[in-house]
């Protein structure tokens, strides 16, 4: 599919092309995983949350109009989809808890209950949700700082700003493990 | 100091925000960045330092893939190509580059058509021309007096 422009690849997935729609989701669907992995923590969810962006992504193509890259479309929707499930789960006050308690692990609880799970998998699970975003698109996926600040709807200036404090938290929460990379 | 509009605040503000490494530094100050850090190295050691040992470990953490199934799962909703009708498929078969070379091959033949048929109507007049002059170098017209004594 070399030398195809995204919109052809995208007309083409549109109308059923098999190989078109196969490079779209190669192309995208790790990014767009690993995004709402590291927003959620759960890889589960991650995947529902990664099935649910391309359902949306098939029902949107035909109509599909070129005004941002479809990455930025489709990490744009997974992190809504994020946050729609990341407010669910958020703890209730204490007079509008229901009568039957959900026992189930918050994200960050369940991903640092892993034995899996890496020192900066956590510590970036327990970053404010905006930080976490900023620091997953720019710092872990490499996307340029427009391009995040367009997929997260918030201005370049807003983007520095979690950015440098998510580094900030951080480096002072992985302090131990900076001080075992100097001495290695 | 500034270097090409950019100040050393706004370079400890960048490395800050977005690391060590250029490659991930606002485009449009990148160059300035490295000019300024490249004339004040000692003014930017420590924060570089502090960055790339954070752009060590994030590096190591951003390695999770899904699981292998996962895209064929995704393909599997993914829109079919719409069923042609016979005559589409037909079309297909006859046709399998569009039909628009055998539209171009149609136009093609009427625009030769027409212009084949102008230059034979225009060579018209010439016959007109000699059938005149034939005429009056004989001064009389042959078919009238073959039917004039015909008829006698």
């Amino acid at each position: 599919m070399a030398g195809i422009s995204e919109l052809d690849q995208i007309t083409r997935a549109a109308n059923g092309d098999k190989a078109a729609q196969t490079a779209l989701v190669n192309r995208n669907m790790p990014i767009v995983f690993r995004t709402a992995y590291r927003m959620i923590g759960d890889r589960a969810e991650a995947e529902d949350i990664t099935q649910e962006t391309f359902l949306r992504a098939w029902k949107m193509l035909p109509t599909w109009q070129p005004k941002a890259k479809f990455s930025t479309w489709a990490c744009t929707v997974a992190l809504n989809l994020c946050r729609d499930r990341l407010r669910k789960k958020k703890p209730v006050l204490m007079d509008e808890l229901p009568e039957r308690v959900d026992n189930a692990l918050r994200p960050e609880e369940a991903l640092a209950s892993s034995q899996a799970l890496s020192g900066i998998e956590a510590e970036i699970l327990k970053l404010p949700d905006r930080q976490r975003e900023a620091i997953s698109l720019c710092a872990l996926e490499g996307m340029g700082n427009i391009e995040a600040a367009e997929t997260m709807d918030v201005s370049v200036h807003a983007l520095e700003s979690l950015l440098a404090r998510a580094r900030r938290t951080l480096r002072t929460a992985l302090k131990p493990a900076i001080r075992a990379g100097d001495q290695s | 100091m500034t270097v090409k509009g950019i100040t050393v605040e706004r370079v400890l503000e960048i490395i800050e925000a977005y690391g060590a490494y250029p490659n991930g530094w606002p485009e449009e100050e990148r160059l300035s960045a490295e000019a300024m850090i490249d004339a004040q190295q000692d003014t930017f050691a420590a924060a570089l330092a502090d960055a790339r040992e954070l752009d060590r470990i994030l590096a190591e953490g951003a390695i999770v893939e899904p699981s292998a199934d996962l895209a064929a799962r995704i393909l599997a909703s993914a829109p079919e190509a719409p069923r042609l009708g016979m005559i589409a498929r037909l079309k297909d078969i006859l046709f399998p580059q569009g039909t628009r070379w055998p539209a171009g091959a149609t136009l093609a033949s009427l625009a030769m058509g027409l212009i084949g048929g102008y230059a034979y109507a225009s060579t018209g007049i010439v016959y007109d021309e000699a059938g005149e002059a034939y005429y009056s170098a004989f001064s009389y017209d042959a078919e009238t007096a073959w039917v004039s004594e015909d008829a006698e």
